[in-house]
């Protein structure tokens, strides 16, 4: 008996002064439910069923609001613009993915030796990381400006013509959000995937130098290996950023020029208080979300994967 | 073996190489700042000039006197500490409790109930801002503080249970034991030891939370309308989209409202990276 209660203690059996604790755990989870329900879920229950209505949101109070079914989903799959912004959200994610993590771990590699100064230079990276988006903003926007911008000692350099300013016009205001979503997350990235590098196995590493195995070789075969999930993990936390990503889109570009910095979240935005089309706005939401929960199984699976390896 | 064999020279070479990268890279990342900086303390017509000086000349403080003059930046600030710090709070209380009943106990629905936390995480908030807008309008809660933090809250939750949960789980269950037979019933488990030992785990939540609320601009923007009542990060956004404001004045904003963040978080950076990589999504 003794034992078995040491081997799985978390099974309570006794009986404790506060009366059972078989419904401790939902009194202790009621407080996060009670949020969640009233924050997430119901607007979410809203949204789908906004969606299905012809609402806008000027509509004047008391006009009656016509239930038209799956109308505005349908109406997405012919709207050009919203099959841009799915197109727009998925390469800016992917970029995120591509060149955030990759220079990530570039410099996570060269930083991964003992040098002077390294603790100051892990300390200095994480700063972007830290810093809010709105004043992150500012400092790009005026770094970025056409006119006054220290952009402008790059763009006399530069082999083509950024005069349409790099926030305003097209490809460049698409370059400027990815480039500024960078600073803000590599550095994030290079540090945590340095943690990851502590990990990879010395003698290993030793042993495939004597074998003669060049650093490429090295890498692929023992680096690659053991700092895998982190790489996934990493990939992940990337995609999400982008998808999420709204005030450093918002107020860089607002979406343009045209619609085309428009990921789905600034769509979502903009057909609402721009547009004033309340049940697009949402259809599109829902859209989003339906990625949302296809990237969260995902990101199950995933994990799933990798304590299945741990535990073999 | 190369390294070896290439000898002092390679070495060296190699190493110097590392050194430029390193430092190439330092910049990238720390210019910007660095030009926040610049603007912040020199006068515009400094700023203006081409082409630019990268170095600060004739520096001085107008431009914080002015954003102070200019707006109600001390107001919007203290706005956004009591937002955060209520935001912090409520994280905090509440994540520990939902991690308890996830790392301790064993109850129908924890797999639903951590899939929402998942779901809830990933959630970009842009996309059921709307609803949530209704629903505080309906309620009467548009342009109330406390309310605003509720939101914040709601979406960081999850990262706090998600870093708290492995803590709670680490502490060796025969610690059980020993409060049962000392007469601890669980609240007092929770309190006395549980708490205690996973304090910097907890502190960490309180920061990710704090940042959060601290760096949002999307709910604030759309739930507050009132001026006085803005948080720094829409007063700022308001003052930037006004053509008029001076630049020196606008990064002086960037920079008395960035850097709160970023000292606190050097300071404890240490703490905090691993409970980081989990609160990360949340960004």
């Amino acid at each position: 008996m003794q034992l078995k209660k040491i081997a799985s203690p978390r099974i309570p059996t006794e009986r404790t002064k506060i009366g059972s604790s078989k419904n401790l755990p939902y009194l202790l989870i009621l407080p996060i439910c009670v949020l969640s329900f009233t924050l997430v879920l119901y607007p979410i229950v809203q949204g789908i069923w906004i969606s299905l209505t012809d609402k806008t949101l000027g509509d004047a109070i008391g006009k009656k609001v016509n239930f038209v079914g799956f109308d505005n989903y349908a109406g997405l799959i012919h709207n050009s613009a919203f099959l841009a912004s799915v197109r727009i959200t998925m390469t800016y994610a992917v970029m995120n993915v591509i060149f955030s993590v990759g220079a990530g771990l570039i410099t996570a590699l060269l930083v991964n030796k003992r040098f002077r100064g390294r603790g100051a230079i892990r300390a200095l990276l994480t700063a972007p990381w830290a810093f809010p988006d709105v004043a992150s903003v500012i400092i790009f926007v005026w770094i970025l400006n056409s006119a006054f911008g220290v952009i402008g000692i790059v763009n006399q350099h530069l082999p083509f013509d950024t005069s349409g300013g790099w926030l305003t016009s097209s490809p460049y205001a698409f370059i400027s959000i990815v480039g500024i979503s960078m600073w803000k997350t590599f550095p994030f990235y290079s540090i945590v995937l340095l943690s990851a590098l502590q990990g990879v196995p010395e003698d290993l590493m030793e042993a495939a130098t004597v074998d003669g195995a060049g650093p490429i070789q090295r890498f692929r075969a023992v680096t690659l290996p053991s700092i895998k999930a982190t790489l996934y993990l990493l990939g992940l936390l990337a995609f999400i950023f982008a998808f999420r990503q709204f005030s450093m889109i918002y107020l860089t570009t607002g979406g343009g020029p045209e619609r085309d910095t428009e990921t789905l979240v600034i769509s979502v935005y903009n057909t609402a208080f721009k547009y004033y089309d309340y049940a697009v706005s949402s259809a599109i939401g829902v859209a989003g979300l339906s990625i949302t929960f296809i990237v969260a199984l995902g990101f199950l699976l995933l994990q799933n994967r990798v304590a299945r390896r741990e535990h073999s | 073996m190369n390294v070896v064999v290439g000898g002092h020279r390679t070495v060296l070479a190699r190493s110097t190489a590392r050194y430029i990268f390193i430092g190439i890279v330092s910049l990238l990342v720390i210019f910007p700042l660095y030009w926040m900086v610049v603007t912040a303390i020199q006068p515009p017509e400094v700023t203006l000039a081409y082409p630019p000086v990268l170095y600060p000349k004739s520096p001085n403080l107008l431009g914080f006197s002015q954003l102070f003059h200019d707006n109600p930046m001390g107001k919007w600030l203290l706005n956004s500490a009591f937002v955060a710090a209520l935001t912090t709070l409520i994280t905090t209380s509440f994540s520990v409790l939902g991690a308890y009943a996830l790392s301790w106990f064993r109850w129908n629905g924890k797999l639903v109930f951590g899939l929402m936390l998942l779901f809830t995480q990933m959630l970009p908030e842009a996309l059921i801002i709307i609803p949530i807008y209704k629903i505080y309008d309906q309620a009467h809660l548009l342009n109330n503080l406390p309310a605003l933090s509720l939101i914040h809250a709601a979406f960081v939750i999850p990262v706090g249970v998600w870093i708290l949960r492995p803590a709670f789980e680490s502490i060796p269950k025969e610690v059980n034991e020993a409060a049962q037979i000392d007469g601890c019933d669980y609240l007092a488990l929770l309190r006395k030891i549980i708490i205690p030992l996973c304090s910097p785990a907890i502190l960490a939540v309180g920061v990710v939370a704090f940042f959060a609320s601290w760096g949002d601009y999307l709910v604030a923007v759309t739930m507050i309308s009132r001026q006085d009542l803005y948080p720094a990060s829409v007063g700022l956004a308001s003052t930037m989209s006004q053509l008029n404001t001076p630049i020196q004045e606008l990064l002086s904003g960037a920079l008395i409202y960035g850097l709160p963040p970023v000292i606190l978080y050097m300071f404890i950076q240490r703490f905090i990276i691993s409970g980081l990589t989990a609160g990360a999504i949340k960004g």
